[in-house]
C-alpha cells in the first residue's frame, strides 16, 4: 500500500512539475527565430539605404549590424537571454532607422508607400470575402434560402478589376458587395432570430431543472422558508417567460437571488454539467460513441444530477470526473 | 497520538548562545501525514481544470491586413450557467461583427464601446469574428501594430511586411504563403513594419521547429503521468463504480497519406461545406495533394480565406498540411475510416 501511495505520489508531483516546465517552454522563444527577423529588417534597410542617408543614420545602421553579429555569436554560445537582449536593441535600432528614412523623401520610398495606401482595395475585398464566407456558413445552418451566385460574381468581378489596376472601378463594385451584405446580413438574422426563442426556452428548461435540484437541496439543508420562497418565485417567473431577453431578465435575478443567500456552491458543478451534456451531444452527432455507450452516459449524468440535488457535491463531482475523461478520450 | 519526535540529547543542542535546538527527522510523518498530502495533491489536480474551464480563451488569431486593419478570430470557452456574456473587445471601431455558438448558430449581440454583450442561451464555446481598426497606427512608412493581448496568439503579417521594430519576443515564426506568421504571448506587444517593394521573403530561412519536439517530449511525459494517476484512481474507485460504461481500445491513428475516394471522404464527414467539396474534389483530382498557392489560384481566393478553408478541412482530419519549399502543401489522409 505505501508503495502504491509513493508512486502515485511521485507521478503527481511529477506532472504538477512537468506541467510548470511546459508551460516555460511554451513561452520560450526559440533564438533562431530571432536571427532571422533582426536579419530581415536588417537586409530590407540596407536596401533602403542610399547616399543621401545621414551619417548619424549609417551610424546607427552600424549599430544595429554589430547587434546582429552579437546575437549570432550569443545564439552560438546558447546564451538565450543575452541573445534576446541584442534582439531586441537591435530591433530598437532598425525601428530608428526606418523612422529616419522615412522622413526622407526617395523615389523608391515613393513607391513603397503608394503601394500601401488605400488606393488598392484589396483588404477591403479579403475582409469582404472573409465575411461573406461567415455569413454563407450561419446561413447554411438556418437553410436560410438566400442566393450569394450574385455576390460570388461580384467578387470574381472585383478580384479581376484589381488585378488589372483598376481600382476605382474596384471601390465601386466593393460598394455594391456591402450593399447586397447588408441586406442579407438583415435576412439572416431574421432567421437568426425566429430560432432564438426556441433556443433560449431550451435554456431556460435547462435552467429550470438546475433550479429544481437548488431548491430540492435548499430544503434538504433546512434553509429559511423566505429563502426557498424567493427561489419558488423566480422559478414560476422563468417558467412562464418565452421572450429570450425577458428569460435573461429573470435568469439574472435568479443569480442574484443565490449571490444573495450564497447558494452558488454547486454552480460549478452544474456549469461542468452541462457542459458534459453538450459535449455528450456532439459525440453523440459525430458517432464516435456506440448508442450502449451514450446510454450510459446519459445515466451517470443523471445520476450526478440526484447526487446535486442532494447536496452530495464530492460524490458528483467525482462521476463527473469520470465522465469527463471517458468523453476526452473519445473525441481524441 | 504518537509524537515519534527524536529528541537530541540536551547537551549537544545548547549552543554557546544557549538557544535550544530540538531535531526532528520524522516531522512530515508528525505534523502531515502521507494520505494528506496525497489527497491534498489530488484536490489541487482535480481543481485547476475546472478552475481554469470557464471564460477563458482557447484560441486568438489575427489578421493584418494591408490598409492597417486587423481581424480577429477568438474562440472562448464560457460558462454555460450563464445566459449571457460580455466580451472586451480590442477596441472601439469594429466592422463585421459575427458571434456564433458551439452549435454553430448565430447569437445575438450588443456592441457598447469596446465592449460587446453577447446572448448565448448555455453555449459552452463561442466563436467571434470582427475587424477592428485600432490596433494599427501610421507614422511616414512605418506601420505600428501596438496590443495588449489577454491570451497567447497568433499573427499574421500582411503580405510584403518586413518586421523593423518589435518590443516583446515571439516564440515562433514561419511563413504561411509568403506571409510572416508570428507566435506570441500574452500582454504588450509592439511591432513596427514597412512593406517592402521586394518581397521581403525571398530569402528568409525555413522555420526552425527544433522546440516542438521538446515541447511534445514534454507533452509525452504528463500525458503519461496523468494517465498512471487515473489508473491508480480508477483502480481506487473500481469498488464502488457507478458507472458502467463500456470502453473499447482505440485503434492507432495511420499517419500515411494516399489519395481517398472523394465519395468515401464526404459520406465520413457529411457536415463539411459545399465549397469545401469542391477543394477536395481538386486535390482528390490532382493526385491527392496540391499546393496551397494552386488552390488559391483555382477557385479565385484571397490568401487568408483559403487558409482557412484548409484549417478547417484539417480540423475535419481530411486532409494534413506539410511544408514543401516554404509553402503549404496540402494532401488528403488516408485512415479517414480508422479515425472515424
Amino acid at each position: 500500500m505505501k508503495k502504491i501511495t509513493s508512486f502515485a505520489l511521485l507521478i503527481l508531483v511529477s506532472s504538477m512539475v512537468l506541467g510548470g516546465v511546459t508551460h516555460t517552454a511554451q513561452a520560450e522563444t526559440d533564438s533562431s527565430v530571432l536571427l532571422k527577423i533582426a536579419k530581415q529588417a536588417q537586409r530590407q534597410l540596407e536596401n533602403q539605404m542610399n547616399k543621401d542617408v545621414s551619417d548619424k543614420t549609417k551610424q546607427l545602421f552600424k549599430e544595429g549590424t554589430q547587434e546582429i553579429k552579437d546575437l549570432e555569436e550569443s545564439i552560438k554560445n546558447n546564451n538565450a537571454d543575452l541573445a534576446k537582449k541584442h534582439f531586441l536593441s537591435a530591433m530598437r535600432i532598425f525601428k530608428e532607422i526606418s523612422q529616419q528614412l522615412s522622413n526622407i523623401k526617395s523615389p523608391q520610398s515613393e513607391i513603397a508607400t503608394l503601394k500601401a495606401t488605400s488606393k488598392d482595395p484589396s483588404a477591403d475585398l479579403f475582409r469582404m470575402q472573409d465575411y461573406i464566407n461567415n455569413l454563407k456558413i450561419i446561413a447554411k445552418k438556418y437553410n436560410a434560402s438566400i442566393d450569394f451566385s450574385e455576390l460570388d460574381d461580384l467578387f470574381v468581378t472585383a478580384r479581376k478589376q484589381i488585378s488589372d489596376k483598376q481600382f476605382d472601378d474596384a471601390v465601386e463594385t466593393i460598394g455594391k458587395i456591402k450593399q447586397i451584405t447588408v441586406d442579407f446580413n438583415n435576412k439572416i438574422r431574421e432567421y437568426a432570430s425566429q430560432q432564438e426563442q426556441s433556443r433560449a426556452t431550451a435554456y431556460a428548461k435547462t435552467y429550470l431543472e438546475q433550479l429544481d435540484r437548488l431548491i430540492e437541496n435548499a430544503k434538504s439543508q433546512g434553509l429559511s422558508e423566505n429563502i426557498i420562497q424567493k427561489l419558488e418565485t423566480a422559478k414560476e417567473n422563468l417558467s412562464s417567460t418565452t421572450d429570450p431577453h425577458e428569460i435573461i431578465k429573470q435568469i439574472r435575478e435568479i443569480i442574484s437571488i443565490k449571490e444573495q443567500f450564497e447558494l452558488t456552491k454547486n454552480d460549478r458543478l452544474e456549469s461542468r454539467v452541462m457542459q458534459i451534456e453538450k459535449t455528450l451531444l456532439n459525440i453523440s452527432n459525430s458517432e464516435k460513441l456506440s448508442q450502449s455507450d451514450i446510454d450510459d452516459a446519459k445515466k451517470t449524468i443523471q445520476i450526478i444530477k440526484r447526487h446535486l440535488a442532494k447536496g452530495e457535491f464530492e460524490k458528483a463531482n467525482e462521476l463527473l470526473r469520470s465522465l469527463a475523461t471517458l468523453l476526452n478520450t473519445s473525441q481524441d | 497520538m504518537n509524537p515519534e519526535m527524536d529528541l537530541t540529547p540536551i547537551e549537544e543542542s545548547i549552543r554557546e548562545d544557549g538557544m535550544l535546538f530540538v531535531r526532528t527527522d520524522s516531522i512530515l510523518e508528525t505534523m502531515v501525514k502521507t494520505p494528506l498530502i496525497v489527497a491534498g495533491l489530488i484536490i489541487a489536480i482535480i481543481v485547476m481544470p475546472i478552475q481554469t474551464s470557464f471564460s477563458s480563451t482557447r484560441t486568438l488569431e489575427l489578421i493584418i491586413y494591408s490598409d492597417g486593419s486587423t481581424h480577429v478570430s477568438r474562440q472562448i470557452d464560457v460558462d454555460p450557467l450563464e445566459p449571457d456574456f460580455e466580451l472586451d473587445l480590442f477596441g472601439q471601431s469594429i466592422d463585421n461583427f459575427v458571434a456564433i455558438g458551439d452549435t454553430g448558430f448565430l447569437l445575438s449581440e450588443e456592441i457598447i464601446g469596446n465592449k460587446a454583450v453577447i446572448d448565448k442561451f448555455g453555449s459552452t464555446i463561442i466563436t467571434i469574428n470582427y475587424d477592428v481598426h485600432d490596433l494599427i497606427s501610421k507614422e511616414g512608412r512605418v506601420w505600428t501594430f501596438s496590443f495588449n493581448s489577454p491570451s497567447d496568439y497568433t499573427l499574421l503579417m500582411p503580405k510584403n511586411s518586413v518586421i523593423v521594430g518589435m518590443s516583446g519576443l515571439p516564440t515562433n515564426m514561419e511563413l504561411v504563403d509568403d506571409q510572416p506568421k508570428l507566435e506570441l504571448g500574452a500582454g504588450l506587444s509592439e511591432i513596427n513594419y514597412i512593406f517592402s517593394s521586394i518581397n521581403p521573403t525571398n530569402n528568409l530561412p525555413i522555420s526552425n521547429d527544433s522546440s516542438f519536439g521538446y515541447t511534445t517530449v514534454i507533452g509525452g511525459l504528463i500525458i503519461a503521468a496523468i494517465t498512471g494517476v487515473v489508473i491508480i484512481l480508477k483502480r481506487k474507485q473500481s469498488k464502488s463504480s457507478v458507472l458502467t460504461t463500456h470502453t473499447e481500445p482505440i485503434p492507432e491513428k495511420q499517419s500515411e497519406t494516399t489519395s481517398v475516394d472523394t465519395e468515401t471522404i464526404f459520406s465520413f464527414r457529411p457536415e463539411m461545406r459545399e465549397d469545401d467539396k469542391e477543394i477536395i474534389k481538386f486535390i482528390s483530382d490532382n493526385g491527392g495533394q496540391a499546393l496551397e498557392s494552386e488552390l488559391r489560384k483555382k477557385f479565385l481566393q484571397p490568401r487568408t480565406t483559403m487558409w482557412r478553408a484548409v484549417k478547417r478541412l484539417e480540423r475535419l482530419g481530411v486532409i494534413e498540411i506539410d511544408k514543401k519549399d516554404l509553402q503549404n502543401l496540402v494532401k488528403l489522409k488516408k485512415d479517414l475510416e480508422e479515425e472515424k
